[in-house]
């Protein structure tokens, strides 16, 4: 009788508190939290965010730069090592930040019909930081790309490379399609915020679009020039950028340092520029050297000191040698301070925190269609093109901290233009075009190092330190080794897709 | 003993009448199972679980009361019919009454389950800063760990193996006075953070406590619910005694810490590199790390600084940096009573000065306690207990990280510079860090930090519980407690202008302002628990019954205010207004809330059997509002055997007991963790407001707790009068629905998620002997051996998966990751070995260079054995005693020996570079089968071990023996009490811990010497403070 007493109590208890969870939904909200936000400021983080490489990765690949240190870890493509921490950083940097944040906002934005040009900039922005994506790996997530949230996607599939290209061609078309003049302007944007109205926006953006498409294009060349010369007359057609008014770049400040410079700064005594792009600077007396290169008396006193800029005193570092063995080079040059008596980044200039980022540039664009124009793809003067991609990119130096105004001078551009080893010639046009094009985008390795693959050009010997790749050149980057434990299933059929997982296997349009 | 646990009739006598009574303790709470004889005679009776009893006696009669670990009392009965009495705890009581769940004290033979009682003369004896750690190897089944992290670190508490994957809270519940919380471990994780801030034990002073109850399984713990899946331990803090006048006790300790320095490093070559000693000061600087240069010879050579010293080995570097370090902790407490209630209150300052000189590590703490009971009426008792703490810690040292902080940079530099360079040269001439090495943004000169870099963390912390309870009937209670729990946390730290770099300036000297780091938080957070409980109890002849029916609410509040600025208008000002650019700015909260209903049932026939059965319900406000409460059943029994077995003398006492528990856990899902949050940060950009995405984890809206099920059986046997005591318990524990946060493709966006995966089984044995080889008049030898065997297996991970990467030691970790794998041990470390071909031998290069072989498991980072022996002797009022602990069959990657090798100061780097050695000529072979037969440099050959992450011969045995303590303790109370009257007890004890490292594998270091006292570092040693030897003098008077 007693248990059956103690029984009712207890039900008693349980129902009185039969709202046992009833607050629960008050207590597991948080007030404080962040729960609606504006798609537009997604998406100028996103801009901010862009990932162009890195100097121990891209730059490092297409010989601009090398960190000669063999001190375990720092060992990469300076060294032809397969070294996950040099392969993840595209990957990472795009997925985590561009991807996440421009299908967060997408979503978003799907729900405003009044924002189509909000929507538009952002399915172009997208497009341009998968075709980087699929330019370094291959094949690579894309369609179940940064779903986690939204859609439970733990595990996205890889898409083939080619099928995501065909997409990015479509995604670009639509986007520009449906940019319209009479709807919004979007002033977080970073690139054209300030252009004043939304019409004048939507002209750079469709601008930028279809120099985006024009690159998009180009990368067929040697898979399928006939679609390439399609692709780049439709591009052309639309209308590409035309000053470097239009270019699409990042300046940054003392909060939100350049992405690119927070590498080579510490222990800088191991970073220098590479011996073959110093070469090609010298030789050309090229007036942007002075911006670029610079020889510190302490190589890792790089923040305190003064570089030299003088040409004729820059040295690069040689491709293929470590701190050890490069004393057995005919050419050492020494010991200076710390480090080596070689050529370093101009600290206070192209390495220099608050330096601009460029991701898409008149002078890319000019360039690009002065090849386009040498193959007869476009009407135009090849050279003409090619003058104007090289004045672009000495403008463009006027953006970087510590350079005046006209940081260039026309005297200079004129000079250079004319130079034996830089003016244009039909027989050379390839190698020259391509050579200027890795030069203007000593910012943006990502880009020099797609386009080296797709030209050949400039004319690189192979780093022959350990010879891993047989004289061969990095034709990709492997996945990051995370993808292997995380996303095995995917993982495996992409490599199974790619014929492997190395540095040799080459994406789509990069055919031998 | 066998005689007070029966229920023996009293017999009926001449001029008898009944009276009747209840018998309480200290603390009112009514005591069960005393025996209450009729002085001379054969009537006797006990006590039921509401302490009350009835005798027949008469005028005159003396009535005895007696229980095991209390002291006894007589009382001549004149003329009353109700007596009410209480017993005082007696000092070395608890073998017999246990503190358990919610605070009820229960006869240990009533027990289904393990439940060990802490000795205090082992919290006493052995006095750390932490109490926790000076149970190490004391308790069977209970693993303590403390990190090598500092004065005022954490200890790592794990019983029974760890129960759940990294992520959850893995240690036991820690109940003071009824009021239960976590441990809360602010330990060292790498980089974030860099140091240990201690955790809630801290904040317990030894001399308050009364007792300490160590629940062990799941069953003991199951009436706890979902906080107490790994265990619990329970503690009761000291009251005053009734009936007596004013008491003052006053205890005083003093210890010293000496730095004990394992290394063992090479002294033959010195700073340099390629067999050269550095000829200018750039090549002094970039080798400063390396100690490839060539023999050291005395001779001058230039160093970092320009400054020229002997080229000459520094073989006692880390222990010239290191100073003693000292405690000193006073406590007074004062203690009284009267009829109606007794009270204590006790004061206690701490003040630790650390090891670590520069930056200067101090810790200090105050701790104020209070207990009080009353009796309101006769029925209704009141009592109050409250704890205060002020912590300070300044400057706990950096470790476990390859970056600030002293360890890493004394065990990385070239022996060949005088720890006087270091000091007199920290500063260049513009006021930054000088130069000392190739390595500068990670190898931090510890005199530069000093006076420039902090730490600062302050703590104040208030626990209050007030407890109501009115006896209806005899038989009937009723509780009402009220919980209190608030703290407020302070932290502060920088990076002070020009550390490691070689310009103050930011940007190039372009920017505007001193670069460095400033931040600031404060968090202030409340932990309610409001529960209720009904217990009644009754004998139905032969059989008893205690029912209890309670409810709890369950309510934590933090909120956390942090700021945080880089760059510098006035350059050294740390303040949030010189601060230039917000790096952090912002106010989160963490909320959630447990309300359970509770029930549980004791059945117990003649004194010898016990079946107990619990049930509890709990629901969560963090889970899905879908399925968030969950039911967790337990069943244990105890048989006293003995009881059939009165005739055998030689059998004091016999138990067999058995238990099944089954207990889950929301530990480890944050509040709000079912949304997705956005943020903006907190610059702007040319005008611009930049929106992100809060987090990298992708939020999971359909969590549920993981739970454990534990089964075990134990055996109690003690025999010969007590002289052999021996207690052995199996136990088998699985923990399913883990949650994981499962690592997923960063394509997804995200880096990982919160899932129900996973299993993980703990099983084990413990085992206990107690002898007392020798028992003179005056003599007493006593002889306790304790050890525990665990293993911990990976049942499942996530469906698809039987690998989980749980930490990659990667980047300035250097090598190696920790890996749950299905069918192994937990807590795998993993790395990649050498290749070798189907002989096994390993395969090298055409250039004699070793080749990467795949990753492999070299075993479980967990030891397997635990445990400890200890000896006390008694002569007269002198104890000595002597603890012995070990553990083994967990393995250690030690990073240190890889940065060791590959930079040149480890004995295993000499070869290569030996007396008539041209470099490494490694035993492989080429791919041809061959015989390798080239020397290599040797920078060159121990450097690919880093680049290709082979970790063979960076894996050590973690095992160890220690001689962890000694004491001698002098007892002068009779002395005193008899020469001066007004001191009651007098007691010196001087002790020494850590008085010996009798066996390890890992060279250089101590294998306890970790940093960190979670699970997500387990096995992985990497810069971290030395181990200290500690000598101890403790005075305790009583006035």
């Amino acid at each position: 009788m007693k248990k059956i007493k103690y029984l009712t109590l207890l039900g008693t208890i349980c129902w009185a508190l039969s709202g046992c969870d009833k607050n629960f939904e008050t207590v597991n909200t948080n007030e404080y939290g962040v729960t609606n936000i504006d798609p537009a400021l997604l998406f100028s983080n996103a801009e901010r965010l862009t990932h162009v490489g890195a100097w121990e990765g891209e730059q490092t690949i297409v010989q601009q730069f090398v960190n000669a240190y063999n001190l375990g870890a720092t060992a990469g493509f300076n060294f032809n090592e397969d070294n996950n921490n040099f392969n993840i950083p595209k990957w990472n940097s795009c997925y985590e930040n561009a991807v996440k944040l421009l299908v967060e906002a997408i979503q978003i934005a799907q729900e405003m019909p009044a924002r189509v040009n909000l929507m538009s900039m952002m399915r172009i922005w997208k497009a341009y930081v998968f075709m980087t994506l699929v330019d370094t790996y291959g094949d690579v997530p894309y369609s179940e790309a940064g779903k986690a949230y939204q859609q439970i996607i733990f595990y996205p599939i890889y898409d083939d490379d080619r099928a995501i290209y065909e997409d990015l061609y479509n995604e670009l078309k639509s986007a520009i399609a449906s940019m319209d003049p009479a709807a919004d302007y979007v002033t977080e944007d970073f690139f054209y915020g300030a252009t004043g109205s939304a019409a004048a926006q939507v002209a750079k953006w469709q601008r930028l679009g279809n120099s985006l498409l024009l690159r998009l294009g180009m990368r067929y060349t040697k898979v399928d020039p006939e679609k390439a010369r399609s692709i780049v007359q439709e591009a052309v057609d639309g209308g590409v950028m035309q000053s470097n008014e239009d270019d699409a770049y990042m300046v940054f400040t003392n909060a939100y340092n350049s992405t690119l410079n927070d590498g080579p700064v510490v222990n800088a005594y191991y970073y220098y520029l590479a011996e073959p792009f110093v070469n090609q600077l010298k030789s050309t007396e090229d007036p942007r050297a002075k911006y670029i290169a610079g020889k510190y008396a302490d190589p890792n006193a790089v923040l305190s000191s003064v570089p030299d800029v003088t040409l004729a005193n820059q040295f690069g570092f040689p491709v293929g040698y470590d701190q050890n063995n490069v004393a057995q080079h005919p050419n050492f040059r020494g010991r200076a301070g710390t480090g080596f008596n070689y050529s370093q980044l101009n600290y206070a200039i192209i390495g220099n925190p608050f330096a601009p980022l460029f991701y898409i540039t008149h002078s890319q664009t000019k360039l690009l269609m002065a090849e386009a124009a040498h193959r007869n793809w476009i009407n135009g003067s090849a050279q003409a093109y090619y003058e104007e991609g090289i004045r672009a990119s000495m403008d463009q130096w006027s953006l970087y901290p510590n350079t005046p105004d006209n940081a260039i001078s026309e005297q200079e551009k004129e000079s250079y233009i004319n130079h034996p080893q830089v003016v244009f010639n039909t027989a050379n046009a390839l190698e020259l075009i391509n050579t200027q094009y890795w030069i203007s985008n000593i910012g943006n390795g990502t880009e020099s190092f797609a386009n080296f693959r797709r030209s050949g050009f400039p004319a690189l010997t192979p780093n022959r330190y350990n010879n891993n790749l047989n004289g061969g050149f990095v034709r990709r980057m492997a996945y990051p080794d995370d993808e292997m434990s995380e996303n095995p299933t995917n993982y495996q059929a992409a490599v199974a897709a790619m014929g492997g997982d190395n540095l040799s296997v080459r994406v789509f349009w990069d055919i031998e | 003993m066998v005689g007070m646990m029966g229920i023996i009739p009293a017999f009926l006598q001449g001029q008898e009448k009944p009276v009747r009574g209840q018998v309480r303790d200290s603390e009112s709470t009514p005591l069960e199972g005393v025996t209450v004889q009729v002085k001379g005679t054969r009537t006797a009776t006990a006590t039921n679980a509401n302490g009350n009893f009835s005798i027949n006696a008469s005028n005159g009669d003396i009535l005895v009361f007696s229980l095991i670990g209390y002291q006894p009392r007589e009382l001549t009965l004149q003329n009353q019919m109700v007596v009410n009495i209480q017993l005082t705890a007696e000092s070395r009581s608890m073998e017999e009454v246990v503190v358990t769940a919610l605070g009820i004290k229960k006869e240990s033979k009533k027990l289904g389950y393990s439940a060990e009682t802490v000795k205090r003369q082992d919290l006493l004896q052995n006095r750390t800063v932490n109490v926790m750690e000076s149970l190490e190897g004391k308790v069977a089944g209970l693993d303590i760990s403390p990190p090598a992290a500092g004065a005022g670190s954490s200890t790592k508490i794990r019983l029974r193996g760890q129960s759940a994957f990294a992520g959850a809270a893995n240690s036991p519940l820690i109940v003071i006075n009824g009021l239960p919380m976590d441990q809360g471990a602010r330990s060292s994780n790498g980089w974030q953070p860099a140091y240990d801030l201690g955790d809630n034990m801290q904040q317990i002073n030894p001399d308050d406590i009364e007792s300490m109850t160590v629940l062990k399984g799941a069953t003991a713990a199951a009436i706890y619910g979902s906080r107490a899946a790994n265990g619990a331990i329970i503690i009761t803090t000291k009251n005053g005694q009734r009936d007596q006048g004013i008491g003052i006790e006053y205890t005083s300790n003093f210890t010293v810490n000496s730095v004990l320095d394992f290394t063992d490093f090479q002294q033959e070559f010195g700073q340099g590199q390629g067999g050269q000693r550095p000829t200018d000061v750039g090549s002094a600087i970039s080798t400063g790390m390396l100690g490839w240069g060539s023999r050291m010879d005395g001779e001058p050579i230039v160093n970092f600084d320009g400054v020229m010293r002997p080229y000459a080995p520094n073989p006692n570097r880390i222990k010239e940096f290191y100073r003693d370090g000292t405690v000193f902790t006073n406590t007074v407490a004062l203690s009284g009573g009267s009829d109606k209630g007794n009270f204590r209150a006790s004061f206690s300052n701490s003040g630790a000065k650390g090891i670590t000189p520069a930056p200067d590590n101090r810790y200090t703490k105050r701790i104020f306690n209070l207990g009080l009971n009353h009796d309101l009426t006769k029925k209704l008792h009141f009592s109050f207990n409250a704890n205060y703490t002020k912590e300070n810690n300044e400057n706990p040292p950096q470790v476990g990280a390859q970056g600030p902080g002293a360890p890493n940079f004394l065990t990385r530099m070239s022996t060949s510079i005088p720890l006087a360079a270091f000091r007199e040269s920290a500063v260049a001439e513009n006021g930054t860090e000088r130069q000392t090495s190739g390595f500068q943004g990670t190898l931090l000169n510890p005199y530069f930090a000093k006076g420039r870099e902090f730490i600062l963390n302050d703590r104040d912390r208030f626990l209050g519980t007030a407890t109501l309870r009115y006896d209806v009937m005899d038989w009937l209670y009723v509780q009402g407690r009220y919980n209190y729990d608030y703290s407020v946390s302070k932290l502060e730290f920088n990076t002070p202008t020009g550390r490691g770099t070689s310009t103050p300036f930011n940007n190039n000297g372009q920017g505007p302002g001193f670069n460095g780091m400033y931040h600031i938080e404060q968090a202030k957070g409340t932990e309610i628990n409001t529960d209720f409980l009904v217990g009644a109890s009754k004998e139905f002849g032969d059989f008893s019954i205690d029912l209890s029916v309670g409810g709890n609410i369950f309510k934590r509040d933090v909120g956390t205010f942090i700021d945080e600025v880089e760059d510098f208008t006035v350059r050294d000002l740390y303040s949030i207004q010189n601060g230039i650019n917000k790096t952090i700015n912002n106010y989160t909260i963490f909320r959630d809330q447990t309300n359970s209903l509770y029930a549980f049932a004791e059945f117990g026939y003649k004194g010898m059997l016990y079946v107990n059965l619990t049930g509890r319900q709990d629901w969560f406000s963090v889970l899905n509002p879908e399925a968030n409460s969950e039911f967790y059943p337990s069943v244990s029994g105890s048989f006293i055997f003995s009881e059939l077995m009165k005739e055998q003398s030689w059998l004091s006492y016999g138990k067999l007991r058995g238990s099944w528990a089954q207990v889950g856990s929301a530990n480890g899902i944050p509040p709000f963790s079912n949304h997705l949050f956005y943020d903006i940060l907190p610059n702007q950009l040319h005008g611009r407001t930049l929106g992100t995405i809060l987090g990298t984890r992708s939020p999971n809206a359909l969590l549920r707790p993981f739970s454990v099920e534990e089964r075990e059986l134990g055996l109690e046997l003690r025999f010969f009068d007590s002289r052999l005591s021996f207690d052995i318990a199996a136990y088998e524990k699985v923990t399913t629905d883990q949650i994981l946060p499962v690592q997923i493709s960063n394509a997804s966006g995200y880096t990982d998620t919160q899932q129900n995966v996973g299993s993980l089984q703990n099983r084990g044995m413990e085992f206990m002997l107690e002898v007392i080889p020798m028992k003179r008049d005056n003599f007493r030898w006593t002889s306790s051996f304790n050890a525990s065997l665990n293993t911990t297996k990976v049942l499942s991970i996530a469906p698809g998966t039987d690998r989980f990467v749980a930490q990659r030691f990667e980047g300035n970790e250097f090598i190696g990751a920790l890996v749950y794998e299905v069918g192994l041990p937990l807590n795998q470390l993993s790395a990649n070995t050498y290749l070798r071909n189907e002989n096994g031998e390993i395969l090298l290069n055409d250039n004699g260079r070793l080749l990467q072989g795949p990753v492999v498991n070299f075993g479980s980072a967990l030891p397997k054995w635990v445990g400890g022996w200890t000896n006390t002797f008694t002569y007269k009022n002198l104890s000595l005693s002597m603890h012995f602990d070990f553990k083994a069959g967990g393995k250690v990657l030690s990073s240190s020996a890889l940065n060791g090798l590959r930079q040149g100061h480890t004995k295993a780097s000499l070869i290569g570079r030996r007396e008539g050695e041209n470099g490494v000529v490694f035993d492989g072979v080429y791919r041809n089968g061959e015989k390798n037969t080239i020397a290599v440099n040797p920078q060159d050959f121990y450097t690919d071990y880093r680049n290709l992450q082979i970790a063979d011969p960076f894996i050590f045995k973690s095992d160890f023996i220690k001689f962890r303590n000694i004491a001698l303790t002098y007892n002068l109370s009779d002395y005193v009490k008899n020469k001066f009257g007004f001191i009651k007890g007098l007691t010196l004890t001087a002790s020494c811990r850590n008085v010996a490292l009798l066996y390890k594998d890992l060279p250089d270091y101590d294998p306890e010497a970790f940093a960190s006292s979670g699970d997500n570092r387990v096995g992985y040693e990497q810069a971290t403070v030395p181990t200290t030897r500690n000598y101890a003098f403790n005075l305790n008077i009583i006035f």
